[in-house]
């Protein structure tokens, strides 16, 4: 065990980069300080270990195995091999329809949410009156609880409710939102774009911190202020739009909440999304090899694109100290 | 110099090890069944509810506690829609409580052998479950074995509106009443957009009781599903049209425009609905309400026929001392301790004997004249609700079918059909 531990330490602390390349030498020996620097290395880190092996990995493991079983939690389970995995993919209506409700609510949330994210920061990034108080207000409702935020778009959602009166004041005839499976998605995305105060704060640090020397050479040379946005502030902030795009992905593929508070699913499995389903199917149905292996078609689909958002971020997002 | 270092990363793995075996004792330490000092055992015990149902239970099990020295309740009152997850987590941990509530989905732990079978604590303990409980005495069975002994059991009965039935002049619904009796006086208490003669009947427990007052079966005897027969297609469809095609019901979308959550019970206690159908635990809510109220028995089909609520306590498979924890359930279901039930005005008691005695006929908290022989009159017309192993399944299949169908319309059969072919897949 010690060996092990010794060799992680050691690889912890080869922070040259010259040193990375010859790993055949031996290592080299630690001083006393760096022995009693790498005793409390561990020591404070151990929690995080303890918490990662225990409470993360272990279950991971753990469900990969789970997945190829039939399960209910009581009786032993038993092993079935795939079977788990055809059933999900070839035989289960509902969750084909779930992860392409999935995919919906992912691909159009988590746009929109940049979208109206970068626009928001662009308007807080103006020097105008009030704008201390006005990015308070845009980052507040990230702090207000899912749940409650839930409770209250019950109610703005309703038929008759503060957000088709307003639709009606330019003559929209609002939909009955949550009760109607064609606009039961897009309500979620209404109420996902609610959010996008905190993506606003980070791009607008970003936007901070993009030094005012370009936008003068710009002036100079005549760009007025779409150029400047396009060729100036968005490849600044690429870097930190890519992280949200990333975590929004994340985000999106695994929303729960928002369902289960305000849908449950319905109707007729209209706004049915993966975790719930798997929730359902484990805590609900006793199928605990069958959720698992929902839980891993589910990871895999993440994985896939957010594989493909790093590919493809070469080619847009700018990072200043990799200049090619 | 070397030790030194790997003393450190020993330390390391050592302090590892204490906080991992920390969280391993912590989930391991059994504290449901120890023998005390003094021959004392203690029993968990596992409900749910809330605090009208914490009250009730904690004073049945002193006096458990009081009639039978020997034997320590360790009450645990869980929160309604995290129950079965709580339990199912306890049993899977191995750690299961020792008396358990259970109802509906009693079969998913009877079939899967995570609660004893009772028939041989019955049988020598002596207790007559015909003569206590009468016809439910057996409902929570599974291949003829007994799994749980009934505890509280109440049908569904009919709450309405004295005032807005006596401002339309009609005659206040009974047992005898046809559904087009019901439906007409649905008619005559509407006033379009403002007040509805029904609170509806898209729950389960109210549209099944309509099915079988039809004479149709959700599952029939052989255990086979029969969703889509013409009885029950029928029964749904003027349920669903009370609604969308006679409008003496509120839409979902009319109830979403209520407030949030909005349906039946609270709907009724805002006068918004002159009738409504649901179970005991509406009583509480409108014993401040500032109008005329009373209860009175299900409507009736081509057959009387009402759904029940109640719950049944069990000893899961983990008890370590299910001896004692029979004689606390028989004590807990024996008329002295079941009166604290209709006391607290918790609910229906299972016992026949407190059903028929003065203190629930006539609760000192009841409203003047209030119709509590309602339940003991629809306890001869409940239907047996088909408690299968699958009933998670089968309700969500239901869900999954009905959501459009209840919002806007539809054709019942459709969506039964529909229904059938996803039952026949779950029930194998």
């Amino acid at each position: 065990m010690s060996t092990i531990v010794g060799e992680a330490l050691g690889a912890a602390r080869a922070t040259s980069p010259r040193r990375a390349g010859r790993r055949r030498l031996p290592r080299p020996k630690l001083s006393r300080r760096g022995k009693v620097e790498a005793f409390w290395f561990w020591v404070f880190i151990s929690p995080w270990l303890v918490g990662f092996v225990g409470f993360l990995l272990g279950p991971m493991v753990a469900s990969v195995y789970i997945s190829l079983t039939e399960w209910d939690s009581f009786t032993p389970a038993v092993f079935v091999g795939l079977e788990n995995y055809a059933r999900a993919l070839t035989q289960d209506p509902i969750f084909w329809k779930a992860l392409g409700n999935t995919f919906v609510y992912a691909l159009v949330s988590v746009p929109l949410g940049l979208a109206v994210g970068v626009w928001l920061a662009n308007l807080l990034n103006k020097r105008v009156r009030g704008r201390k108080l006005f990015r308070t207000l845009i980052y507040l409702p990230t702090l207000v609880p899912l749940v409650a935020t839930a409770m209250v778009f019950k109610m703005v959602l309703a038929p008759s409710g503060p957000l088709n009166d307003l639709l009606g004041l330019f003559g929209v005839h609002g939909p009955n939102w949550l009760l109607d499976p064609t606009w039961v998605k897009p309500a979620l995305v209404v109420m996902s774009a609610w959010g996008a105060g905190g993506a606003t704060v980070l791009l607008l640090s970003a936007m901070n911190g993009i030094p005012r020397e370009f936008y003068e050479a710009a002036e100079i040379d005549g760009a007025g202020p779409v150029r400047q946005f396009w060729s100036i502030t968005f490849p600044q902030i690429t870097p930190i739009i890519f992280f949200n795009l990333i975590m929004g992905l994340i985000g999106a593929f695994q929303i729960f909440s928002q369902v289960y508070i305000l849908t449950a699913g319905g109707p007729d499995n209209a706004s049915q999304m993966v975790v719930p389903l798997l929730f359902r199917e484990a805590f609900s149905f006793y199928h605990f090899g069958y959720a698992s292996a929902i839980a891993w078609l589910l990871f895999v689909v993440i994985m896939v694109f957010t594989a493909i958002a790093f590919r493809t971020s070469r080619r847009w997002v700018f990072y200043e100290t990799e200049v090619r | 110099m070397v030790d030194m270092a790997r003393r450190s990363s020993r330390a390391g793995v050592a302090a590892m090890a204490i906080v991992g075996m920390a969280a391993l004792t912590a989930c391991g330490s059994d504290s449901s069944a120890q023998e005390g000092e003094g021959g004392v055992t203690t029993l968990t015990m596992t409900v749910w509810g809330g605090d009208t149902d914490k009250k009730a239970y904690q004073e049945r099990v002193d006096m458990l506690e009081a009639a039978h020295p020997e034997i320590k309740i360790d009450l645990q009152l869980i929160p309604g829609d995290q129950y079965e997850q709580k339990v199912q987590t306890m049993i899977a941990g191995g750690d299961g409580p020792d008396i358990m509530q259970v109802a509906e989905g009693v079969n998913v732990y009877s079939s899967k052998g995570q609660i004893l079978p009772l028939d041989e604590y019955i049988a020598s303990s002596g207790l007559d479950l015909e003569e206590r409980f009468g016809p439910v005495g057996d409902l929570y069975s599974y291949e003829d074995q007994v799994y749980a002994i009934p505890d509280r059991s109440g049908a569904m009965v009919v709450y309405y509106n004295k005032d807005l039935f006596d401002a339309a002049g009609l005659e206040y619904p009974n047992a005898d009443w046809t559904w087009e009796d019901a439906q007409a006086a649905m008619e005559e208490l509407t006033i379009p957009g403002e007040q509805w003669g029904y609170g509806g009947a898209g729950w389960w427990a109210q549209w099944w009781s309509f099915a079988y007052q039809n004479g149709g079966q959700i599952i029939d005897d052989s255990g086979k599903p029969t969703a889509n027969s013409p009885e029950v297609v029928e029964a749904l469809q003027w349920a669903n049209d009370l609604t969308h095609r006679h409008h003496v019901v509120p839409t979902a979308a009319e109830y979403a425009d209520m407030g949030p959550d909005m349906g039946g019970d609270p709907a009724f206690a805002a006068q918004k609905v002159a009738m409504n159908t649901t179970g005991f635990w509406a009583i509480g809510g409108l014993l401040e309400a500032d109008f005329n109220w009373d209860i009175a028995p299900m409507w009736r089909g081509e057959e009387q026929a009402v759904t029940a609520f109640g719950s049944g306590l069990a000893i899961s498979r983990d008890s370590d001392h299910p001896e004692e924890a029979f004689t606390a359930i028989d004590y807990l279901t024996d008329a002295e301790a079941q009166q604290v039930i209709i006391d607290t005005a918790q609910d229906v008691p299972a016992n026949l004997e407190v059903q028929q005695s003065d203190a629930f006929l006539a609760p000192e908290w009841a409203p003047e004249g209030l119709n509590m022989g309602a339940f003991g009159e629809s306890s001869s017309f409940i239907f047996r609700a088909p408690f299968i192993p699958q009933w998670n399944e089968m309700h969500a299949a239901f869900d999954d079918n009905l959501g459009t169908f209840w919002n806007e319309g539809g054709d019942a059969k459709t969506q039964l059909d529909a229904i059938q072919t996803q039952l026949e897949s779950v029930i194998r």
